[in-house]
Formats: structure tokens, sequence, C-alpha cells
């Protein structure tokens, strides 16, 4: 079985569960296959869980899940360390986070604190507790939710924190046939339930070490370069994307090539993904938002504006 | 049911107009060719419209016109109006005649009548392409171009006059086309409109052509800058100069009336005389004085002055010039086939011996040696003339001064006499010519020198003669700088007299052909094509003496090179070949580096000379050039594509040539309007032109760029098969 069929039966086993998020699933997987993680903006109700849910079971991962609240605390994040009277010893209890894939709910809503601690162990895929660094098990992926910034009583994660995401996506309601089409579905029985897992965590390993392999161009890393060298100075742009936004883009660009089915990265994939990308990374003047311009319409410019690649000719240096 | 009545009022207006313009290609076939009867050709023209008005049906139109055309022929031919079956079965037998010719390709003797049958289908297909135009296509630019073309070459080459044509054409043309524009715009979308509608409209555009029609009228009109390109274009074609009804190709000879110069000449090669002699000499007959700016003839001031001569008896030519230096005595016997009442002669004559009594008659203002016998005309057959071998010296020539005329003290006034709207422009050219020189005889060889280059061309046939209110010299200088030795010998006369130096025309015969050598001396065989004219200046001091502008001679002139010559000297390249070795020896020395110089110098010269003679045909060459390079680029999308497609099938099939034929793609679709947006990736550009083509050809070729592009997976596709695509697609595009 191909990377492309495997990759396709995941995607066919989500779009069991999920109407009309066929989008929303290839970017989460590409994110997972990236070794990234994804934030997920919207408001509730419209299939975040479930979508998380269907792909840990896609790939019969241990599926975590964290609500947070105002008053959760890190180590209800972490795990705690309890003392075993029978051993005589503290014992590591571990938190959520130690599982393959971590839905983080509304994580606005909690502490900076708490944010921090769930953000270090996204970047460096272990936790420290009691001075005692731990791994956390691959494959890791966390997908975290936030209600969208305007709701009273949220925190809202800082920018260099923001950065710790791969993608940024906002999933949207259904359509009015869709919205039958999920009640339909759920009318009798709970859709979940029945999903099973097709391909096991050493596969989808195997894909994300694929991921790596994916060819990417000179011409087509200076394309993401110019791209990005452009975010620096749009002039409505305050702050623009910094070069691990760029190396983010590219390892986006190879997984998502790969789900693709293609052993090379194109243009086409750095146009698709940018706006994923670059968009929570990119800083708007204060002006530029009084002015209601957005990020995705800067960036949509942005890509109109830059030359792509069609020829071996060396871009500008 | 409505719009249709109104279409068809509109349409009459565009049949008149266009009924016009078609009546012009007919006026000149009218008048140009023995064609007749315009009436009948326009009357089917009519009944053609008529049918295409009014939509009828062909099974009638057809057989209509049909009936028609036989009708016609049978009135023009037969001259009766009714058909009867003996008048029938003529016209089909002399028709039916024609099959058999036109087999055996026999063109020449095709029937008039057949003739004017083709015309008539000719005229047939005309009016149908016409009705294509109009009610089909609603556009007449292209009818309305070929008019405007075949009217003004028929203007330009031929003795049809447009002039009023040109205007007919220009206000129906532009007025038919401005309407079919309109109606072209009105029929788009279908929406009905009144011939109110359509007035109101069209107003400003027949105001616009009335306007236009009445100010380009009005203006003056300017004479052309340029010299006239027909002579030049004929040449081009190879074809011969028809002057129609002005003066018609003459031939050349001898013939005492030079009042109107200017022509196309056809050689003619009868005999006129021969002559043994050992030198080459120029036969002179007479001079003339007196320039009328059409040509020369001989005014005589008071009584002519004559001397008689008896055979044998010394004459004046035999005086001793100074600065002459007389060599040792000729003799010249000629022959006369052709039959003069006068003597041809060479430069100085001393003695004529014939046994013939007759009385020589010496005009001396024209120089003319008249035979006769009383008061009759005598002819000889036989004569033998005894000269002077001369030479002129340089040194002498050379210390010749302007002031020197006035001190002679003699009056030149009838050599100096030109007519009084000479234009100016000649003596400011003979001003510009001399400048530099200052001896007399520098300055005429300054004129003489000055035709062998500065664009002129020796040439029989395409000669123009002067109009009524031109100059026959200034039309030769500043125009058209082609002719024969009377344009230069005249124009060189000309120019000398407005340096006040005298000059006269003279006529006779060149040397001729030498045939063959008897007894060590030479016959030349002078026929009528050697008919000649140059110039006689006088030089102060010296007395006349001949010169000779005309190219591709050699004067009659020797001269004695009693000077020492400078290396530049404009005199060497016309010495004899002796003298000029003779003169090379002696300054042999150091001057091989130099030689090579001049060599390169003048290698340029005459490149630069045939540029400049040969300015307007390079001109039209290089504009032809220029069009046809225009054209090609204009429609380079059609054509392009077939060119690379078949330099590209030598080519190996690998990923560069793929490569390559893809980016050759992309800028042939941007040719073709196609072009790739600003960040449009190769995918969604091949995806909007595959959606324009309708097909999915341009995905897969860049599904095989890209994957070489981007994933460096350069080899295992089946070139053979993209190569095709590839080609099929290129081809597409130039529909």
């Amino acid at each position: 079985m191909s990377a492309k069929e495997k990759i396709e039966r995941i995607l066919n086993n989500i779009d069991r569960v999920m109407i009309g998020k066929r989008d929303i699933a290839e970017l989460s997987l590409t994110a997972l296959l990236a070794g990234g993680h994804t934030l997920l903006e919207d408001v509730p109700g419209v299939g975040k869980t479930m979508m998380v849910k269907a792909l840990a079971k896609s790939i019969g991962a241990d599926f975590k899940r964290i609500q947070f609240t105002p008053d959760l605390l890190p180590s209800d994040v972490l795990g705690v360390s309890i003392y075993n009277p029978e051993e005589m010893e503290f014992e590591f209890r571990p938190g959520p986070i130690m599982g393959n894939i971590v839905l983080a709910d509304e994580i606005n809503r909690t502490s900076p604190k708490t944010q921090s601690a769930l953000l270090e162990g996204m970047e460096e895929s272990s936790i420290t507790v009691d001075g005692e660094t731990m791994p956390i098990p691959q494959p890791f992926f966390v997908m975290a939710t936030q209600n969208p910034i305007e709701y009273e009583g949220t925190y809202p994660l800082p920018e260099a924190q923001l950065d710790r995401f791969l993608f940024k996506l906002e999933m949207g309601y259904p359509t009015a046939s869709e919205e039958i089409e999920v009640l339909r579905r759920a009318e009798k029985e709970v859709p979940l339930d029945h999903l099973e897992t097709v391909i096991s965590i050493e596969e989808l390993i195997v894909l994300q070490d694929a991921v790596k392999d994916v060819a990417v161009d000179d011409i087509v890393k200076a394309y993401i370069v110019n791209c990005a060298n452009e975010t620096r100075m749009h002039q409505s742009i305050h702050l623009g994307v910094s070069p691990r936004g760029s190396l983010a883009l590219m390892r986006a660009c190879q997984a998502y090539a790969l789900l693709k089915g293609r052993s090379y990265v194109t243009p086409d994939d750095v146009q698709y993904l940018m706006p994923f990308v670059f968009g929570h990374r990119i800083t708007l003047h204060p002006g530029a938002s009084y002015e209601g311009i957005t990020v995705e319409e800067i960036i949509e410019s942005i890509l109109l504006k830059v030359e792509v690649p069609v020829d071996k000719v060396p871009l500008h240096e | 049911m409505k719009k249709k009545r109104m279409q068809k009022r509109f349409l009459i207006f565009m049949y008149v107009l266009a009924f016009v313009l078609l009546r012009e290609w007919l006026l000149p076939v009218m008048e140009l060719t023995d064609t007749g009867h315009m009436d009948l050709l326009l009357g089917f023209v009519i009944i053609a419209f008529g049918f295409s008005l009014f939509g009828v049906t062909p099974f009638i139109s057809i057989p209509v016109k049909l009936l028609y055309i036989a009708w016609a022929v049978h009135y023009i031919y037969l001259d009766v109006v009714w058909f009867t079956l003996r008048t029938a079965t003529i016209l089909f037998q002399n028709l039916a005649s024609n099959f058999t010719l036109i087999v055996q390709g026999d063109w020449e003797n095709i029937t008039d009548p057949f003739r004017t049958v083709l015309f008539f289908i000719l005229l047939w297909m005309t009016t149908y392409l016409i009705r294509h135009w109009v009610e089909t296509k609603k556009s007449i630019f292209l009818f309305y171009m070929t008019t405007v073309l075949y009217v003004t070459l028929l203007d330009t080459f031929t003795p049809y006059s447009a002039n009023g044509s040109i205007f007919t054409i220009m206000l129906t043309g532009l007025s038919l086309l401005g309407l079919l524009t309109i109606m072209r715009i009105y029929g788009q979308d279908g929406t009905r409109f009144t011939l109110r509608d359509l007035l109101s409209v069209a107003a400003p555009l027949f105001l616009l052509v009335m306007v236009s029609g009445v100010i380009a009228n009005l203006l003056p009109e300017k004479d052309p800058v340029w010299p006239d390109p027909v002579p030049y274009l004929k040449t081009f074609v190879g074809g011969t100069l028809d002057e129609g009804d002005e003066r018609g190709v003459a031939k050349s000879g001898y013939g005492p009336d030079d009042s109107r110069l200017g022509g196309p000449f056809l050689e003619d090669d009868t005999l006129v005389f021969e002559a043994v002699v050992e030198k080459k000499q120029y036969w002179k007959v007479e001079t003339k004085n007196t320039y009328t700016t059409k040509g020369w003839e001989q005014v005589s001031v008071g009584n002519t002055p004559y001397e008689f001569y008896r055979p044998r008896m010394v004459m004046d030519g035999g005086d001793s010039q100074p600065g002459v230096e007389r060599g040792p005595v000729g003799t010249a016997k000629l022959k006369m086939v052709e039959k003069f009442p006068f003597l041809v002669y060479p430069y100085g004559m001393t003695k004529a011996i014939t046994d013939q009594n007759v009385t020589i008659l010496h005009l001396s203002e024209s120089g003319q040696y008249r035979t006769t016998v009383g008061e009759e005309e005598a002819f000889l057959d036989f004569y033998e003339l005894e000269y002077v071998d001369h030479s002129y010296s340089l040194q002498a020539l050379r210390a010749t001064r302007m002031e020197s005329y006035n001190l002679s003290g003699e009056n030149f006034d009838e050599y100096l006499q030109l007519p009084e709207e000479l234009p100016t422009r000649i003596g400011e050219l003979a001003e510009t010519i001399t400048a530099s020189s200052e001896s007399v005889y520098d300055k005429a060889k300054a004129i003489e020198r000055y035709f062998a280059s500065n664009g002129f061309a020796y040439d029989q046939q395409n000669v123009a003669v002067p109009g009524e209110d031109e100059d026959y010299v200034d039309q030769f200088l500043f125009e058209t700088k082609r002719g024969y030795c009377d344009n230069f010998s005249t124009s060189m006369v000309v120019m000398l007299r407005t340096l006040d130096i005298p000059a006269r025309w003279a006529k006779g015969f060149a040397p001729g052909d030498t045939v063959n050598y008897a007894d060590g001396e030479q016959i030349y065989q002078v026929t009528n094509k050697e008919a000649h004219s140059w110039v006689e200046a006088y030089m102060p001091g010296i007395g006349w003496m001949p010169f000779e502008p005309t190219i591709g001679f050699n004067g009659p002139a020797d001269i004695d090179y009693d000077l020492e010559m400078k290396a530049d000297d404009p005199e060497i390249p016309e010495m004899p070949k002796k003298e000029r070795d003779r003169l090379e020896q002696k300054k042999a020395e150091g001057e091989k580096k130099e030689a090579w110089t001049l060599n390169v110098t003048k290698a340029f010269e005459t490149v630069g000379q045939s540029i400049r003679e040969n300015k307007m045909i390079l001109f039209i060459l290089f504009a032809l050039l220029a069009l046809v390079s225009g054209g090609l680029y204009a429609i380079r999308k059609k054509w392009m594509p077939k060119v690379i497609i078949s330099m590209s099938r030598s080519k190996i099939d690998d990923w560069e040539t793929y490569a390559n034929r893809y980016r050759i793609l992309l800028k042939q679709l941007d040719r073709s309007g196609l072009e790739r947006e600003s960040g449009e990736t190769l995918n969604a550009y091949a995806a909007r032109v595959d959606g324009h083509f309708g097909s999915d050809r341009m995905k897969q070729l860049t599904a095989v760029y890209e994957e070489g592009l981007y994933g460096g997976n350069k080899t295992g596709h089946d070139w053979a098969r993209l190569q095709k695509m590839w080609e099929d697609f290129m081809n597409g595009t130039t529909d």
C-alpha cells in the first residue's frame, strides 16, 4: 500500500463522520504528517472534537482531551507525582498531554501559565516535571481550539506562542444540505462508534518520515523565502513572518505534497498553504486593522505580486 | 416583419453606393481597353443587385442573368435586338469554337464574344462578392481598399486619369464603410431600428465625409516632392516607358531637328557610313547654339557667315592654335551608306578630297560643311578627309582664367544664351561643382566629371520628356538622372553657360565599332546608334575644345600631360594608361601602403556610389522588406508555431527539449492572448488554458514539466507522445 493510498484511506475514513470538511481533514492530516500542531478557531459545535476523534481513531492513536477552564493548573495538563505508600516513593501520574492526539479545547479560556505548559510540551515534544524530563510518545499531535477572541473571559494567546502552531484553521458552518446530512447520519446512531482503525501508529510514523523525502527544489524554496520577505516589507504589516515561519511552510508543503501523492513540492502547494501557515504569524499595523484590512487579503496580494518560478532561472537575489 | 422591410430600405442605399464603386472599376476598362457598351454592363450589375436585394430565388435569378448575358452578347456583336434561330446558332457556334482553343491553351485566339461572356461572368462573381460583403460580413473595407489601389495604380501607370474618380471613390467608399459599421453594431443585439435612428447616427458620418471631401478639394495641391518613381519602377520590372501621346519611342539616328529632346530610344543598327582611319575619331556634323528649355536650335545672329571650299583646298580647321600641339597629318576615308548633304568630319580637318565636282559650303557658326552643286544639295558617296592629329597642352589649359574672356574682346553672347525661365538651381549646382576649380578648363572638367558619379545613369529607355512647364536640363539633373548623350551634353552646356563659360552643343557620330584591320588601318563602322552629341567649350587663348560628359564615352580631345602632376590630381584617372604608367614609375617608391588605403577607400566609394545610384530601388526594397516583416510580425502567432514545430522535430527527445518546447508553448499562448497572470502557478494557468480550449492537454503537458522542474524527475516519459500532443496543441493555438 503506497503512501497515497494510506492517506486516502484515512481521509475517507474521516469523511464517513465529517460531512463537507474534506479540506480541514486534509489540512489536519498534513499538520500531523509534518509533525506540527493545529489551532482551530471557531465557535463551539461545528465538529472540531469530532474531527480530532475521527483522526485519532483512524490511526488507532491514543486520544486525550483537555478541557481548558480558568482554574486549570499546569499539573492538570502535565501530570503530578503522587506518593505511593507501598513502594515508598513518588510515582508520576501522567497528565492528559501524554497522548498521541490531544484535543486542547478552548485553550484561550485558561490562564497563560497553563497555556505555557501545553505550548512548551508541543514545542519540545517532552515535559519536565519535578526536574525530570520525560518524552511525549510519538506521534504527538495537538489540535487546540479557541473561541474567537472577542468572546468574554478569555486569555488571548501571545503572538510568540501562536508560532508553535503549524496551521491556524477555521472550520466554518456546514452548508444547509451538509447539515441535513449530519442530522440524517446521527438520527439512529453515533457514527463515530463505528469508525475503524485504518492504519497503525507505526505506519503513520513511516509516513511522517516520508515527508522529509519530498523534494523541494531551490526555486520553490526561493519562492517561499520571497513570499516571507514580502510580509516583512509590506507596509500594512507590523511584524512579518520569521524564518521559522518559512521553515514551517516548507515542511507543511512537503507533507501536503505527500498527501497529494507527489514526491515534490510545487508552487501550488505553497500558495494553497500560505494563508494557514502565515496567517497567524503576521501582526498587522494597528492602522491597517482599523481600516479593516485583513491578513488574508494581504497574503492574497502578496501571492499575486511575487513571481511564480516557472523556469530554472534564479530569482532576484 | 417590420424589421425586414427596414433592412431592405437601408440595403437599397448600400447597394447604390456599392454600384457607384463598382462603376469606377468599369470606367478605366472602357477607357483603356477596346471595350464598349458600358450601359449593358451596368445594366447587368443593376439586375444582379436588384435580385439580391429582393432575395429572388436562384432558380429565377440565374436563368435571367444567363439570358441577359446571352442577349447582351447577341446585341453587341450581331447588332440585332431579338433572337432568331439563325443569330442564336451563329453565336452558339462562335462561343463553342472557343472550347477547343481553351483546351489547346491558345488563349490569344479566343473570340471576342467569348471574352465578353467571360467578362460578364467576372462581373457576376464581383456582384456576388459585394453582396456577401454588404449583407453577410457587413464590411466593405477589402473592396474599398482594392478599388483605391486599382484606380490609383491605373492613374499612375497608364494614361487613365482618375482625378474625379478618386474623389467619388473616397466619398462613396467612406460613407459605405461607415454605414455598414453602424449596421453591424445595430445588428449585433438584434435591436429594431428605424430609418430615423439610422439617419441620426449616420448624420455625423456624412457630415465628416462631406467636410473632409470639400476640404480635400479646396486645399491647394502640392507638386510631388519625390522624383517620379515610375521610370525606376518600370526599369525594375523591365518594361519600357510608354509616353503615349507625348512622344513615341524614337529610333536613334541623325536628324536635324533637336527642338524637343527626351524620350526613349530604340537602338537602330542601320549602317550610316564606314571609315578607314588610324585613330578613333569623333565624327562631327554641326553645333547648335540656342537652348530652348526643351531642346536645341541654331539661331543665326544676323547673316550667316560662310566660306566656300573646293575639294583639296586647305580649310581653316588646319590653323594652328596656341596651346594645341600639332601632330602628324592623318587621313580618313569615308564610304557613305546613308546620303547626307554635308560632311561628317573629325576634329582638326584640313582638307576634303573627292572626285565629285562639289562645292563645300562651310557655315562657320554651326560648323557644318554642306556639299552642294550649284544651288542643289549634293550627296557624296566616297570622300577622303585629311586632319591634323592634335593634343591640348595641360599646362596651357590650366592657365585659362575666367577674366581672359573679357580681354579677348570677342563676343560670345550666342554661346552664353540661356532661356529666361531657366531654374536658378542649375546655376547654383554648377557653382557648387566648380567652386574649388580655378582654371576655366578645370571648371569644365569638374562639370564633365560630375555626371560620372552622383547617381546618374546611362539609359536609353526610361528617359523622361519634360512637361509643358518643365526644363529639360532641370528634370534630368534633379529628378530623373537617367538619360543618354543629349541629356548629359545639354546639361553640361547649360551649366557652363550659367558660369559664363561660352559653350555650344555639338552633334555627330561617336567613333563606331572596329570591324577588321586592313593594311594597318582600321575600319570603323558607324551605325545609326552611334548618333551622338557632346559639348564644345571655348577655352580662352586656346579656342573651342570638345568635352564628353556622357557616361561610358571617352572624349575626342587628347591632352598633352606636360605638367608635374600631384597624386590627387583629378585629371589622373582620365589619362591614357601609357601616360599613367610613366607617372607611376616616377613615384613608385614607398607608395605601396598608400595605394592599399586608396584601394580600400575606392571600394567604399564604389559601394557608396552604387547605394546613391540605386537609392530609389533600395528604398523600395527596404520599404517592401519593412512591410513584409511588419506583416509577418503582426500575424506571427499564425505562422511561428509551424516554423517552431518543424524546427524542433529534429531535436533529441529528452527533458531539456521538452522543457524548451513547453516554454515555447507558454510564449505562443501569450501571443494568442492567453497570458499567464502575475502570481498564477503553472497548474492554475493550465486549468484556465484547458478551460479555454476545452481539453486537458495543457494539464498533462504541465504535469510533466512541473515534475521535471520542481521534482527533478526528468526521465521515464513517453517523449514521442508528449511531442505529438505539444505539436497538436501548438497548431491549435493558431486558429
